[in-house]
């Protein structure tokens, strides 16, 4: 395994790898975390996602104090328990493998198609008897296109089904044959009003518009995955009648009537303070009535609202989107 | 579409037509409401009627015959006694009747044993966990009872005597095990089919037949002794037709009250004519024949005592019964569920009575009345029918502590049925719980099972086992506590910890920890130790089923098991047609991973030696904390599909299955293994020492063949995994592997869907049994401040589920913290 092996690879880091994960697609899925994003939304719970090369972080309430880190590091970064100087920092782990409490851990390992296939063997016979399959997630998987089409390849051979979440925003004048390896795209749309978008979540919306329209094409044409909206539901923010009507009306011409509401949560932002980041700005949490607003609204729109893991895969014809696609 | 998706859509489309057409049989009539109710806002009490009429009964003309009688007629008159005396009393609104004490909802007492720990907290009844409340007179009654009777209890018997104290004392100081059998045996899957079918008429006159031809079913001429057991055979078979009589007597006079609706007259009637035909008669209709099981059942807890008493294969016993009068129209489905409803109420009518001491170990009031489902026939044909689904059904109507249900899964149960039984666990109430039919009869062949026998296998009260109707298993005899074993292996026999300055020698003999120069040395002193404890244990039930034999045979069981009548002998004598004894063991995920450790740490990594690991042991890791967390965290544990760690407990398992049946019991029966341990691991992990796994001396030891709590980090198809990558073949006693999912994540059809598909999985994979807790981990919280707030919330903690409520405090914290599982 490469894991260890900092200097090289197109190969992605991948932070997490989680079984059983039952809102993410159909049945019972494990999910692929690819580290690095391009965008920054500012509500996001996933702070380690953002980079892509793997980093250190440090759980404060886990430390006891043993500084082992301390004696450990080969620089001498270390001058006391989650005090690292980054200047000095080598990047070399050494301190996490050493840390007894898992105060220290590492954020992303590099891994080749094999060592992830590997990893998600055991878990086959879930999918199997549940319909379920692999969803690759992130960060933004579209950053390692030939990672994940080599993945998807892989795990067609095995009969698995593979999904994948992004957040759309990739060139659209790229290469789509990646994008044709998967069975289904769960596409994260967040704000419909282009400036808005681009404070919210440091980019602009362009892409992401462009690239939803194509992928519902090739959906219905039958040359592409399946595809599924979802969109986060933020107090005062993506759930305003503006958007969501701005979101209802585009849905709607590209002849999608179907959309995952996922309810904003603040589970507080403990990731960003092992990450050493800036704490994430205060949202409000989503009440049920404003989720039921939110529906009610888009339904008026013609659009049919989901929570995540109930949605009804059957809206989608998938006999025509995979139609043409060898799984063997 | 997509192979997998494909083959899921099939499995939802397989689809029940009836139980499409009957939709609502989960929604309780107001009858079912109304008794439920009541149950459920009754206090809990302590019933003395039937220790008071024992002693009645030997100041009577008929006990001061019986005390020169030969034991087996001593004892049948005895219980006759009480089953025709007691007395009878009809609930309102039920459709089966015949209570279980004199009290709505209460323990009966048992002075032979396994009531007698109550007086522990005697002063202090209603102050307990579970507050029982007694008048004062009636605590006054059940202190006289307890002073009388203990030291004529079957342990003050077998233990008061010389030689024998420090047994005796072992009771109160439970460490490496703690006999249950002490209590009473109890634990039977009894011949149900037969006594439905063919009526406790067949069983009299058989006995009949041997006392006028004076010879057994092979020809042999009767022995004293067993012309004794036919006597006794038809002396309680009379003792409960009076019974059943009296209650018939009841109805009766109830139905002739004034103000009594017409409807409830005609129940009335209908449950005097039942009662005055079954159990002693064939059962003519569905009602009837749950009204048989029923009033056996009543029989067989006032015989023995209340431990585990089950009813088999309800679905297959009375399915007969239940599809004749479903074609011929006289019974609708609501209706059966509504019967089958009633009954699985009046299980609710008794607990069992536990010191708090003693609720350590066996915390939840469950006495765990086992309805198993599913399945298949003899030559293993899927026999799943409407009736299986309907008794979940009717569960879904109460969601009550008792019964427990079991549901036996195979390769071919229908996808409807596996998940009616998912839906049924969704509901939050630890029921039911699965088996998987290919591991189970495996290891029932193992213990000399014919395959058709196995087969026919019912769960005796939480996970235990017997193939229905002809085995005797004192199926809870003992618990077991494993990880006491390797500390005492690591110091020559001797605690870590003990309040001894001079730390008696407890164990075997075994070699100083410098002498052990490799993994097998040490893998060798923990055998002996093991083996060591488990004969000391073999050693006290044998006194046990001796003084059993003569105080406290079972001739109602003995009806009800196979071969007793053919050999004229009772099951404590060795007469059922299969015999076991079984163990149950505690902290086996701790025992393996501290195995793991010790191999890894001192013999494959050499960072320390055996003797200094001993001695941070010894000192409980003081001044170790940063060893503890890397063993904790960077330890690899059982349960995480991590196959080099999980053969270490399968290691532990061995070491601890081979001890077991290396020995026979006094009846000729085979000793077995089962891997579980009710609440037992909270008792033994306060008298455990530090272990090598990172675990602190007085922590909790891992629970069944549960991973150890928080430790299973890949979730619960991992675990699943783990677990099923065991070798169970040698466990004929079952197992128990608890999950616990947070309601949230797996509700609705998506939950479904997932917890099928992954028991399925596991079952494909071999896996023996497993039960779940689907719940809200908030609402526990919320209970675990509250007891007010959610009083009818039932969990399962072992084998067993119970009301939060009445679970020990560490107990409920145990459950809000076993890994909410499911990630995402
Ligand atoms: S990553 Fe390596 S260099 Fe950086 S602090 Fe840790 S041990 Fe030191
Ligand atoms: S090694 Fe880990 S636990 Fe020890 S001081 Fe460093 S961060 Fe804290």
């Amino acid at each position: 395994m490469e894991s260890g092996d900092m200097g090289h690879s197109k190969d992605p880091a991948v932070f997490s790898i989680q079984h059983f994960c039952l809102h993410d697609g159909p049945g019972v899925r494990s999910i692929v975390f690819f580290k690095g994003c391009p965008l920054r939304c500012s509500w996001c719970q996933n702070p380690e996602s953002w980079r892509t090369a793997p980093e250190l972080a440090f759980k404060a309430h886990l430390c006891i104090d043993c500084k082992t880190c301390v004696n450990a590091c080969p620089q001498q970064a270390i001058s006391a328990p989650g005090h690292r100087d980054l200047q000095k920092c080598g990047q070399c782990f050494t301190c996490v493998e050493n840390c007894p409490s898992g105060a220290l851990v590492c954020f992303g390992k590099y891994y080749t198609v094999e060592d992830v296939a590997e990893a998600l063997r055991p878990e086959f016979p879930y999918f199997e008897n549940t319909g379920g399959g692999v969803t690759f997630s992130g960060g933004e998987p579209t950053l390692f296109p030939s990672f994940i089409t080599g993945l998807s390849n892989r795990l067609h051979k095995e009969g698995i089904h593979t999904a994948m979440e992004t957040c759309g925003y990739f060139d659209p004048e790229t290469d789509t044959r990646f994008l044709s390896d998967m069975d289904l795209v769960l596409f994260d749309i967040k704000l419909f009003d282009e400036p808005a978008h681009l404070r919210f979540c440091g980019k602009s919306n362009t892409y992401i518009k462009k690239n939803l329209t194509r992928l519902a094409g090739m959906a219905f044409a039958g040359t592409g995955p399946d595809i599924w909206p979802r969109l986060p539901l933020i107090p005062s923010i993506t759930d305003t009648t503006e958007n969501l009507t701005g979101w209802a009306q585009f849905l709607d011409s590209i002849g999608i009537h179907y959309l995952t509401l996922v309810p904003y949560h603040n589970l507080g932002g403990s990731k960003r303070q092992w990450l050493n980041l800036p704490p994430a700005p205060e949202f409000s949490a989503l009440t049920d009535e404003r989720l039921g607003d939110a529906a009610k609204l888009l339904e008026q729109h013609g659009i049919s609202c989901f929570a995540p893991g109930e949605e009804d895969w059957v809206q989608i014809d998938f006999k025509t989107a995979s139609g043409n696609r060898k799984v063997t | 579409m997509n192979a997998s998706l494909a083959q899921a859509a099939v499995h939802q489309q397989e689809e029940n037509q009836f139980f499409k057409q009957f939709p609502s049989l989960t929604t309780p009539s107001m009858r079912i409401t109304a008794i439920r109710e009541e149950l459920l806002s009754t206090r809990y009490s302590i019933c003395l009627e039937r220790p008071t009429l024992l002693e009645k009964f030997k100041k009577s003309r008929q006990g001061r015959q019986a005390k020169s009688a030969h034991p087996l007629i001593r004892r049948a008159m005895a219980i006759a006694y009480i089953l025709s005396h007691r007395t009878p009393k009809i609930y309102d609104n039920e459709l089966i009747v015949g209570n279980m004490t004199s009290k709505r909802v209460a323990g009966n007492y048992y002075p032979e044993g396994g009531s007698i720990n109550i007086l522990e907290d005697l002063f202090r009844l209603g102050k307990r966990q579970i507050p029982i409340y007694l008048t004062p007179r009636e605590k006054f009654q059940l202190a006289g009872i307890g002073i009388k009777t203990s030291l004529t209890s079957v342990g003050g018997k077998t233990l008061l005597r010389p030689g024998r104290f420090s047994h005796f004392l072992d009771f109160f100081r439970a460490k490496r095990y703690f006999i249950t059998e002490e209590a009473g045996i109890a634990h039977q899957v009894g011949n149900y089919g037969d006594v439905v079918h063919n009526g406790l008429v067949r069983a009299d006159m058989k006995a009949k037949q041997s006392l006028d031809e004076r010879k057994i079913k092979d020809g042999t001429p009767l022995s004293p002794d067993q012309e004794s057991f036919f006597k006794s055979v038809r002396i309680v078979i009379e003792g409960i037709r009076q019974m059943a009589a009296n209650l018939a007597d009841t109805a009766e006079k109830k139905a002739g009250q004034p103000g009594i609706s017409d409807e409830r007259r005609q129940e009335l009637l209908t449950s005097a004519a039942a009662c005055r035909h079954v159990p002693y008669h064939p059962a003519r209709s569905f009602l009837e024949g749950l009204q048989s099981c029923w009033l056996v059942h009543v029989a067989m807890n006032l015989e023995d005592f209340e431990q585990g008493m089950s009813f088999g294969r309800l679905d297959q016993i009375l399915y007969f019964l239940y599809s004749r009068e479903r074609e011929s129209g006289q019974l609708s489905p609501e209706k059966g569920a509504e019967i089958m409803a009633s009954f699985q109420l009046k299980t609710c009518e008794t607990m069992p009575l536990y010191s708090e001491r003693i609720d350590q170990y066996f915390s939840g009031n469950a006495v765990a009345q086992g309805i198993t489902v599913g399945g298949t026939d003899a030559e293993g044909n899927d026999v799943t029918n409407e009736l299986s689904g309907l008794i979940l059904d009717a569960f879904a109507q109460i969601r009550t502590r008792e019964p427990a249900l079991h549901v036996r899964v195979h390769k071919n149960t229908p996808s409807w049925f596996l998940e009616k039984a998912v839906e049924t666990l969704q509901l939050g109430c630890g029921k039911p719980s699965f088996f998987g039919d290919a591991a189970v009869v495996r290891a029932l062949e193992t213990a000399g099972m014919t395959t058709e026998h196995a087969r026919d296998y019912a769960v005796i009260g939480c996970v235990e086992m017997a193939s229905q109707g002809r085995t005797y298993n004192s199926s809870d005899a003992c618990l077991f506590n494993l990880p006491i074993c390797l500390e005492l292996s690591l110091n020559e026999g001797r605690r870590f910890l003990g309040w001894n300055p001079v730390r008696r020698r407890f164990g075997a003999v075994t070699p100083p920890v410098t002498q052990m120069k490799s993994f097998d040395d040490v893998v060798s002193a923990f055998r002996a130790q093991v083996n060591d404890s488990v004969s000391e244990m073999v050693k006290v039930i044998s006194w046990l089923e001796n003084t059993y034999r003569i105080s406290r045979p079972t001739p109602i069981n003995s009806i009800v098991t196979e071969g007793c009548l053919d050999k004229g002998k009772d099951v404590t004598w060795g007469g059922g047609f299969y015999d076991l004894t079984s163990i149950q063991v505690a902290g086996l995920a701790d025992a393996g991973d501290s195995l793991y450790a010790i191999k890894k740490l001192v013999f494959e990594e050499k960072r320390m030696s055996l003797s200094a690991l001993v001695d941070i042991l010894k000192n409980n890791f003081s001044g170790q904390e940063a060893l503890r967390q890397e063993l904790v965290n960077k330890f690899p544990h059982y349960g995480n599909g991590n196959p080099e760690v999980d053969r270490m407990t399968q290691l532990a398992a061995d070491v601890y299955s081979d001890a077991i049946t290396s020995h026979k019991n006094t009846r000729g029966g085979k000793y077995v293994p089962g891997i579980y341990s009710m609440t037992c691991h909270i008792g033994f992990g306060r008298k455990t020492g530090a272990l090598p796994n990172g675990r602190l001396a007085g922590m909790r030891l891992s629970n069944g063949l549960s991973p150890i709590d928080g430790l299973d980090r890949c979730g619960p198809t991992a675990v699943l995994r783990s677990a099923a990558s065991l070798d169970s073949h040698k466990w004929t006693n079952c197992c128990a592997l608890n999950m616990k999912f947070d309601k949230k994540i797996v509700a609705g059809k998506t939950g479904r869907n997932a917890l099928t598909g992954i028991f399925r999985t596991y079952f494909d994979q071999g896996g023996m049994q497993v039960q779940a807790n689907v719940l809200d981990a908030e609402m526990l919280r919320e209970a675990r401040r509250d007891p007010s707030a959610h009083p009818s919330l039932v969990v399962r903690v072992s084998g067993y589920c119970a009301y939060f409520n009445d679970l020990q405090p560490d107990v409920q914290d145990e459950i809000i913290e076993r890994t909410a599982h499911g990630i995402g």
